[in-house]
Order: C-alpha cells, then structure tokens, then sequence
C-alpha cells in the first residue's frame, strides 16, 4: 500500500530530510510475495494528485543480474522514488521494465529508468505513440506537480510471447488483447508468480476504455487460469492466494455483458441502466458506480448497435 | 448536398475562439407568450422554488433569452438524468423525463449554459408528444445543464451538472468519432418499443452534426426531426442544434398510435431521412 509523506523513522532520517530535495507526496512500498519477488500495490482509487497517481500494481523480480520491473507506476518522480527503493532493498539496479499495457498509471515511470531497457508487446508500444498526448495531459491535469518533468518513454523494443531469459532469470511472457487491445502476462514458472496485467482486477471494479469486447476478454481469463499458477497480482486490488481475483473478474464482466445486453434489448438508455441497483456482490468492490459510468461510455453503444441499429431483430 | 470536411476529432476544437460572438448571434428562441405569473398552489410548494438550485451566473443570460418574460419556476419533477461527469464529451446521454408534471404542455426547451451554441432542443409535442425524451449531447467543458417545460403559460425548470473530464485513461471520441463517415451518412435505425400507456421510439441517424465552429468546417447538422402518423399528419416536432452529439440518437416517447409513426428528419443542407417505426 501507499505511505505518505512522513515515513517515521526518527534521529537522523529527520536531520537528513532537512538536507534532501522535498519529500514525495507518496512512497512506493515494495512487500515481498514469493522468493526475490515484491509488489507495490497501488491504491484502489481513480488517479488523484491524493494518491500521485500510483493506483496499478507494480511487480520486482531479484534476478541476481539486475532487476525486472512489471510496470513503471504513473511519473517520472514516482519512477525515480521506486529505483531509489529497489536499490536499496535488493542491491540491483533495475536492467529491464516490462510495460503490460499502454494504460498511463502503468507506463509513465519508465522515463525514470535510464539504464533500463523498455519492453512491450508491439501492440502496446503502438497504442502508447497514439495516446500519448491525451494522457499526457489527463495526468497533467490530475496529478499537477506530482506528474512535473514527466514525459512518455516508448519502449525500446518489442518482445514476442514465449520465453525469455533475463539475465539467465527465465520468464514466460504470454500476449493477450481483452483489456486494452495488447496486455502482456509475465508468469515466472519457479515461484509461481502470474503478473496479470489489468487483465485481472480484485476488490476494484474492472475499468474498459479499450477493450476489444468484454468476450474477448472473458475467454482469456479462462486461457489464464490454465497457467496453474500459485500466487496472483493483478493489475489493480491486493495480491491473491485463493483464486479469488481471476474469479471476481470474470464474474463482474460476465455479469456486465449479460446486463448490457439484456438492457439494450428492452430499449433501456445508458442513463437508465447507471441507476438500476448493482448487485451486491460488485456495489462494494472500489469505484463500482464509477467504473460502471465509464463502461457504460465505452461499450454500451456496441450492445444498442445489436438491438436497435442493427437488422429488426 | 455534402461539404468537403475535415474531421478534427472533437467537435468544437478552437471553438473557445468565437464564443463570445456567439452570444450575440444565437436565435431568440423566447418570443413566447406573457401571461400572469402563476402562483404556486401548497401542493406544488414541495417541488418547486423561485432560487436557482445550482446557484449559477448564467441562469438570468439565458431564462432572458429563452423563456422571455414568462413566469417560471425551478422545478424537482423536471427529471434530468445524467452521469456526473463526462467520460466522453463529444457523446453525454442525457434522459429527461417531466411526466410528473402531467402529460399536457405546450413546450419544452433544452439547453447546456457553458456550450459555444448552448441551445439543445425545442420540442413542440403537438398532439402526441409525452414530456420525456432521451438524446446524447455534446458538453465543451464542465456546464449547468437546464431544462424547461412550459406548462399552463409557466417554465418549470429542471437543472442538472455534468463534469466536462473523464479519468486517466480517457482518450477523446474513442468510441464514436467517424473518420470516414461518408460511408454510412443518412443511415437511419431505429425500434419502438410500446410500453402500454406510451410508445418509445428509437432512432439514429448516421450525420456528423457539424457545428460549423471549427475553422473551414462549415455547418452540417440536422434541424429538425418529424413525427408523422400512418396518414401523414404531423403530430410532434423537434427542432435540434449542433450541441446534439454526431450521429443523434433520440428516444422520443410518444402517446399510443394506431398503425405506428414515421419519423423523418432534415439537415440544413436540404438532406431528408426517414424511418417507419
């Protein structure tokens, strides 16, 4: 989770941030998850100058030859916080970040890793070139100072599914397209770790604003699950032991493909559907009527396109 | 017929240019009948109040220029159902909805106060209008949205917000700007679905709805749409500006109609379309 400001460590700690260049609003925290492996967890906000933007997981793995970043967090200050961290927790400087996606709380840190080589699918570097400037500006005007310096890196080159050695650390890196049209998932077969991208979300409503179709996305879900994986961290929401997140995910998108569709069959309006009651089992998951706002945005003309603008049903 | 265009993306890049003109320039859409101020009776008491439920510097600028003189009245049974916020700017469902004030009224305007063309709507429901319509509109930045419906010669005003920004990850018309709408312009869709005591129809018609704002971009937009009973005979009108989002889409709702209703719908370049429902 997040700490602001203030990390209590009294004595010198003190005399020495009288010294230093401003403190950052917010500190990553690295918590470990298996052997030489650690998450940052995000918090389960939209992005907000409150919480620097760092809202998606991030994901270190020690591989004794250098570090592998999941994910690079939401700015230029928060990258720079995240190294300053991992070095000083693992001894290795970060060698390689793995971008899952081109969404900008996951890619706008990889500026801060300059000895560092960037890696994504060829589809996510392409989509990161098209909306840089959008989300360069969203981040700008939600996060104000926290996002000054920042601009976006591309990757440096784009990697192929199959299986990649990293510094003699062997990771299987697997394509997929259901959240954002290119999502990288990194399972790391020794320790049983499956970095989900935002394929997978848990105790935080799925967000959609470049899904292929919420199909697409849940028939991937069910290519993910045969992965046999042992410990889950998701995009967003806590690291999972239980099967619990992959599950919640599909149980939401099911559900809100079902609801879409039956609702434009009946000529029900984007506005009528955001006030009908969630069910109770996704109206405490974090940012639901928010996130269901949006995805009404995003996907529910496709389901009126079906009933009302296609051939007479 | 069709203009050459640029499509630009956002409705109304650079728009903030030529606001101030604009204000100057829009129709008087208020030369509306004075009568009396009417009092508000206790029933009505509970809905109703004389002061501006969103408090806004706007509302006197266009109260004079819509409605005029006419009494009115700020009013909670004039329904608008909105998001809070915009996720997408260039398309803000907006469902409106007064049936509580009853079915008969002469009028009903619509209209977002901070849009370069703020009007939205002039319904003249005729003699089979219900006053409830839904319809997705454009919104240039965070704006009171308003609403009034005259009823017995009185505007009662119905008010709501929208917040002109979407979160991070928010790229703009990603889901509905056409590059290469030539291809599907004119199509019209639509379904009614009847609802006993009233009859929904909806419609799409596939028009870039320019606002002609936009540099070399001149205005392309539908005017005007049509109810027609099986015989031809009008029977509700709906005038629209360009703060009517691309590609409108309308609920329009309808008192119940031997043998169905045809809707047509012309643009200011003299293009005609029209659907049975």
């Amino acid at each position: 989770m997040l700490r602001h400001a203030r990390r209590g460590r009294a004595g010198l700690a003190a005399v020495l941030a009288l010294l230093a260049p401003p403190l950052l609003a917010c500190e990553p925290e690295l918590t470990p998850v298996a052997p030489a492996t650690w998450v940052v967890e995000g918090a389960r906000e939209e992005i907000a100058a409150d919480n620097c933007g760092l809202i998606a997981n991030l994901g270190v793995i020690a591989t004794g030859e250098g570090v592998v970043l999941i994910d690079s967090g939401p700015s230029r200050t928060l990258g720079e916080a995240l190294e300053a961290e991992i070095m000083a927790l693992t001894g290795q400087p970060v060698r390689w970040v793995l971008n899952t996606h081109h969404h900008p709380d996951h890619v706008f840190g990889n500026q801060a890793f300059a000895n560092a080589e960037v890696l994504a699918l060829a589809g996510t570097a392409e989509a990161m070139a098209r909306d840089a400037a959008a989300f360069e500006a969203n981040l700008r005007r939600l996060l104000g100072e926290a996002f000054a310096g920042t601009r976006l890196r591309l990757p440096d080159r784009a990697v192929a599914p199959g299986r990649h050695d990293f510094g003699g650390y062997p990771l299987e890196l697997h394509a997929f397209r259901g959240h954002s049209g290119a999502d990288l998932v990194i399972f790391d077969a020794a320790t049983g770790v499956l970095f989900a991208g935002d394929l997978v979300f848990h105790q935080r409503t799925a967000t959609t604003p470049h899904t292929p179709g919420l199909q697409a996305w849940i028939e991937e879900l069910d290519r993910l699950e045969a992965l046999r994986y042992r410990v889950m961290v998701p995009g967003h929401g806590p690291v999972d032991h239980e099967g619990a997140a992959l599950a919640q995910t599909r149980d939401y998108l099911a559900w809100l493909d079902r609801h879409f569709d039956e609702q434009a069959s009946r000529g029900a309006t984007a506005n009528q559907v955001r006030e009908a009651p969630l069910p109770e089992r996704f109206a405490g998951l974090a940012l639901a009527e928010y996130e269901l706002t949006r995805s009404l945005s995003h996907l529910y003309p496709r389901y009126e396109q079906r009933w009302l603008w296609g051939e007479a049903p | 017929m069709m203009q050459n265009r640029n499509r630009l993306g956002i409705w109304l890049s650079g728009c903030s240019l030529v606001v101030i003109p604009l204000w100057g320039l829009a129709q008087g859409a208020g030369d509306a009948e004075r009568p009396g101020p009417a009092p508000a009776g206790p029933a009505e008491e509970a809905f109703t109040s004389s002061a501006d439920p969103l408090g806004s510097f706007m509302w006197e600028l266009y109260r004079e220029r819509y409605l005029g003189d006419a009494p009115y009245v700020f009013d909670s049974r004039v329904r608008l159902s909105a998001p809070g916020f915009a996720e997408d700017s260039g398309q803000v469902p907006l469902d409106i909805d007064a049936s509580e004030l009853g079915d008969d009224f002469e009028r009903m305007l619509a209209w977002v106060e901070l849009n370069p063309i703020p009007l939205i709507f002039d319904y003249d429901p005729r003699s089979h209008g219900l006053p409830r319509l839904s319809l997705n509109v454009r919104l240039e930045q965070a704006s009171p949205v308003r609403v009034a419906v005259q009823r017995h010669g009185v505007w009662h005003i119905g008010s709501t917000h929208i917040e002109a920004e979407g979160g991070g990850c928010t790229t703009p018309g990603i889901a509905t700007t056409e590059s290469r709408w030539e291809e599907r312009f004119g199509e019209v869709a639509g379904r009614r679905f009847d609802h006993g005591e009233q009859s929904q129809l909806r419609l799409r018609v596939m028009h870039p709805m320019d606002s002609g704002l936009i540099p070399s971009q001149p205005a392309f937009h539908i005017q005007r749409f049509e109810v027609l009973d099986a015989g031809g005979e009008l029977i509700s009108t709906l005038a629209i500006e360009a703060s009517v989002s691309e590609n409108p889409a309308l609920g329009l709702h309808m008192k119940p109609l031997e043998g169905g209703y045809r809707v047509g719908a012309r643009d200011n370049n003299g293009n005609r379309f029209s659907i049975a429902l």
